[in-house]
């Protein structure tokens, strides 16, 4: 009973801190319901890929809930199924450029010295050059016809500016009672690293990688748009490039087909960001224990 | 303005009136759990030319006052009931009343205030001298030579190198450095009252002297009218006219420095100063209030020093004892005051009083060489 | 700089041991300098880019060198030898020298402004599309970040001033939202609603950089038919930003109003205003400063998806052209003028950081 009762009480605890912060907690339920409806959405809304002529750019109905597209299908079933590509690729994005980041900002906090100075140099570097021309141009020789592949590619260059925030925040804890204490009593740097300083910079991680989960979104969707990333599924990106390269965004009754993706990307952006205001909350340690 | 020297004036046209009496005055702030009580009943005269020193632990109201006479606390602060009369050149105001203009003029030239933490008392991006040139044009006073030359003599005058100091941003400075330009700032419009909360904690022991040194000679040879804030009771003997102690928002005894010290009253003023460590005495004889200050929000019944007081009976938990007259310009609001006397009697205060005076006779000593 | 190196190598001659001893401390100052350390980093920084390009265009497999002879032979039917000479000259590169010479040789044609000749409009050098283009960008995204930035921070200080209130609770709502939804949804967004749905905009007329017949000269009528063109990449550039400049300096307002120098200020009876801008405001922007880093380099990226979508002819459309025509000579000169351009942005914006804050000059 324990082995359940447990986790359930954590993630009650959890549940309760998130909702201290009530924007955040709805943000929490949005991304919530955004995700189910990706991930297991697909298994109940089949995708309309039939051609209805007589359909063409219907408003929003009980039938067509979002809308018909140009070729009168089903905008709700392509939302619906638009959406696993696109929160895949952003996760391993995500996964790889906080894993980066968090790494090596503890790293060159901790270091110091000429680790950090020469880890410092080359961020802030990488930092300086604009992120998005650079994938764009680097896109243009190398072939991202895969979607792990693409979420690799985006986390490797996108970490810099999560690198500065992890260490500046893994500085101001180093200068902490707890990591001084640990660090007198000599209980190793693995100790140290794991016991003391990641539960404590969890609420970090965490908010680290929702947020760069949407950079991943953002640089995503855009390299779509410009045609530089040959992903052959329908996902949200592609909706909106196919609306914009067939010119349906001068086309007054095509906007239902372009508002609903575009809807779709900046409700999933803005309910993630506002989530992290209740993760700030949840993985609080000092908040948990008094919970 | 005379040059090369100090234009300090009192202001002999008082017709013996206070240049400022508080009566009655109330401060309240609105928590979420409750009013916060944090000065009650507050009536005082600040007499010209005298320093008065406001004593108590930490949370006795005693910075709340002194905001309050410059209407600095926050906007979740109420000051009310309460008069705050002001007088100069035979003019009268309550300062209560005056409108956001009128009181933004009234600081600084009227009364200023020295503030605890002068580490960050200045804007970093700005050097001194922008920021007294600010406060001069703030006040009307557009003559820049004047008031460059104004502040170059109150620089001399806290010992510091004018030339050094007058272009330096303040990180550029020390902390003793700051709380002086701090104190020569706070002197620039020639106010009539100075207000000095905690003018010498945070600053290292020689810093401490220097200053205190230079408040003695604002006070003895220019007759400012001054109010010390301070939990410190050596600097208060050393500094103080008359002396209040205040206790849970409320002054409890005032009286000149001389009775208080000598010859206290009430059972918390005699605990403070039992409570002053001694440089001779070993640390078992040290005395400190049992309990801690009291609940602002869910004050006790009756007297409020009751749950902590020795000599505190039945009467004490039910009725609250007003200022009463214990000596010639002496009061003190306590049911047992001749209590205290009698235990005087029986156990003088040498320990306490001594390291006091210690320090007011070391400090003289100090003078005389000098 | 040049007559401080010079004297660092006389020293030995004049042999003077104190001159020595005060060439080397002049040499620390003007290193320790904080203009001088700023000015050097960003010459580092060009340096290390220009390099990295070098070696992705040189040495990647599949690098645009191989992949243009590779075109040049199957299109064209050139032989290997001719299409890797025409390569070369397109790209100002000697192929046949060593790899060091082939790098020192970039560099130096980049001192020279040398950057080779675009592959889809024969004779057109690089340089020179750069010149004819990047002026509008710099116009457009420079009018975009400054009319944000000074935006955000007042509705900031506002909002600060104001917080808990309604107008707050608003401006707090707008920014969240603008500044997560992405610039170029916004982009497509302002075209839909604007320019389709409601056409209150003559979209079709506005792109372009300027109204055909319209030449640059120092008059209104030139001023306004650029800014009528630059109006929706100005607009798009300044919605996306200044949400975040807003709830930034709304957080560091109220940090700086708690400080002790506030309430001393207002001790000494200075003006509200005097206060709330050179009290308050000043020091509540400052770490704002240190975020235009990331900041420029974001809306300089991003201008190149905004300036397609509104067909706005600046160094961005310009790359986005090249790209979609593999025209590597010109992507990687557009690319590496972007970069510079942001690196001297960065270098523009810690100058004024250190005019405004005296502390960092120290420490």
């Amino acid at each position: 009973m324990d082995i359940i009762r447990g986790p359930l009480r954590w993630l009650g605890t959890t549940l309760k801190l998130m909702t201290y912060n009530k924007a955040g907690f709805i943000g929490f339920l949005v991304t919530l319901a955004i995700l189910l409806m990706a991930l297991v959405g697909p298994f109940f809304v089949p995708l309309d890929t039939k051609t209805k002529l007589d359909k063409i750019y219907q408003p929003p109905s009980t039938e067509h809930w979002f809308g018909t597209d140009h070729q009168g299908r089903d905008i709700f079933s392509q939302i619906v199924h638009g959406g696993k590509d696109v929160i895949y690729v952003a996760a391993v994005a995500a996964f790889l450029s906080t894993f980066i980041a968090v790494t090596f900002g503890t790293l060159s906090a901790f270091a110091g010295g000429a680790v950090d100075s020469v880890i410092m140099g080359f961020t802030d570097i990488i930092l300086t050059i604009p992120q998005f021309p650079l994938l764009a141009v680097l896109a243009a020789f190398i072939k991202l016809d895969n979607l792990t592949l693409l979420g690799v590619f985006l986390g490797l260059l996108s970490w810099p500016a999560l690198l500065r925030a992890v260490r500046s925040q893994a500085l101001s804890l180093k200068e902490r009672d707890f990591v001084e204490a640990a660090r007198a009593l000599d209980l190793g740097a693995g100790h140290i690293i794991f016991r003391e300083l990641v539960p404590n910079m969890m609420t970090y991680i965490v908010i680290s990688f929702t947020l760069a989960m949407t950079a991943a979104v953002y640089t995503q969707v855009g390299l779509v748009l410009l045609g530089l990333v040959p992903v052959s599924s329908s996902n949200w990106g592609v909706m909106i490039s196919l609306a914009w390269t067939q010119g349906a965004i001068f086309f007054r009754d095509a906007m239902w087909r372009i508002m609903m993706p575009i809807l779709a990307i900046a409700v999933f952006q803005l309910s993630v960001i506002t989530m992290t205001r209740s993760l700030e909350l949840a993985f609080n340690p000092r908040l948990r224990t008094m919970a | 303005m005379t040059k090369g020297k100090l234009d300090w004036q009192m202001d002999e046209h008082q017709n013996g009136k206070a240049p400022l009496s508080l009566q009655n005055v109330h401060v309240s702030y609105a928590t979420r759990r409750g009013k916060v009580q944090a000065v009650r009943n507050v009536t005082l005269d600040l007499h010209a030319g005298e320093s008065l020193a406001l004593i108590g632990e930490s949370g006795s109201g005693k910075t709340t006052l002194g905001l309050a006479i410059v209407r600095l606390l926050p906007e979740t602060a109420q000051i009310s009931p309460g008069v705050i009369l002001y007088r100069r050149d035979g003019r009268e105001v309550d300062i209560l009343k005056l409108d956001r203009n009128e009181m933004r003029e009234f600081r600084w030239r009227d009364c200023a205030m020295v503030f605890q933490a002068a580490l960050n008392a200045f804007n970093p991006v700005l050097k001194i001298w922008a920021q007294a040139w600010d406060t001069a044009k703030a006040h009307g006073w557009h003559d820049k030579e004047a008031v460059r030359r104004r502040l170059v003599e109150l620089l001399e005058f806290v010992q510091l190198d004018p030339k050094r100091v007058i272009d330096a941003y303040p990180h550029e400075l020390s902390g003793g450095m700051r709380q002086r330009v701090l104190l020569a700032l706070s002197l620039l419009l020639n106010p009539q009252v100075l207000i000095l909360d905690e003018p010498t904690t945070a600053l290292d022991i020689i810093t401490q002297r220097t200053i205190i040194k230079l408040l003695r000679k604002l006070k003895e040879d220019q007759g400012f009218t001054m109010i010390f804030i301070s939990h410190d009771l050596a600097i208060a003997a050393e500094l103080a006219d008359r002396v209040a102690t205040m206790y849970a928002g409320r002054i409890v005894e005032l009286g000149a420095s001389e009775d208080i010290f000598y010859r206290p009253r009430h059972p918390y003023t005699l605990g403070l100063i039992r409570a002053v460590p001694t440089v001779t005495g070993g640390f078992e004889q040290l005395f400190s209030i049992p309990g801690s200050p009291p609940d602002l929000i869910d004050l006790p019944s009756g007297c409020k020093f009751h749950p902590r007081c020795a000599f505190a009976t039945d009467r004490c938990k039910l009725e609250e004892p007003e200022l009463e007259e214990v000596g010639p310009g002496h009061t003190a609001a306590c049911w047992h005051w001749r209590a205290v006397e009698e235990e005087l009697q029986r156990n003088p205060l040498h320990r306490g009083v001594l390291s006091v005076l210690q320090a007011i006779s070391f400090n003289a000593e100090e003078e005389a060489v000098s | 700089m040049s007559t401080s190196s010079t004297s660092a190598m006389a020293p030995e001659s004049q042999g003077r041991i104190r001159s020595d001893v005060s060439t080397v401390k002049g040499l620390r100052r003007v290193a320790d300098n904080f203009y001088v350390r700023r000015v050097a980093k960003a010459l580092f920084t060009v340096w290390v880019v220009s390099t990295i390009i070098f070696f992705l265009i040189r040495l990647l497999p599949g690098n645009p060198i191989e992949q243009y002879i590779a075109r040049l032979i199957e299109t064209q039917g050139m032989d290997y030898e001719n299409a890797r000479m025409q390569a070369a000259a397109l790209f100002a590169i000697d192929l046949d020298a060593p790899l060091w010479k082939q790098y020192l040789d970039y560099l130096l044609n980049l001192l020279r402004g040398n950057l080779g000749v675009s592959i889809t409009s024969p004779g057109t050098t690089v340089t020179s599309i750069i010149a004819r283009f990047l002026p509008w960008t710099i116009f457009s995204v420079g009018i975009g970040l400054i009319l944000s930035f000074t935006v955000g921070i007042l509705l900031g200080l506002m909002m600060a001033y104001r917080r808990e209130g309604l107008l707050d609770h608003i401006l707090t709502i707008f920014a969240s939202v603008v500044s997560s939804i992405p610039n170029y949804l916004i982009g497509i967004l302002l075209v839909v609603w604007l320019g389709v749905q409601w056409k209150v905009l003559p979209i079709a007329q506005m792109r372009g950089t300027l109204s055909p017949g319209v030449t640059p000269s120092f008059t209104f009528a030139f001023l306004y038919d650029a800014l009528f063109h630059a109006f929706l990449p100005i607009v798009t550039y300044v919605l996306t930003t200044v949400g975040t400049w807003m709830l930034s300096m709304k957080g560091s307002t109220i940090g700086t109003l708690g400080e002790d120098f506030v309430t001393v200020a207002r001790a000494r009876g200075l003006k509200d205003w005097r206060i709330t801008t050179a009290y308050v405001g000043r020091n509540a922007a400052l770490p704002l400063f240190t975020q235009l880093t990331i900041a420029i380099g974001f809306v300089v990226g991003g201008s190149f998806l905004i300036e397609t979508i509104f067909q706005y002819q600046g160094i961005g459309y310009v790359l986005s052209g090249a790209i979609a025509a593999r025209d590597y000579p010109v992507m990687q000169g557009v690319f590496l003028i972007i970069t510079m351009s942001v690196i001297f942005a960065n270098l523009l914006a810690d100058f004024l950081y250190g005019w405004l804050d005296p502390r960092i000059k120290v420490g």
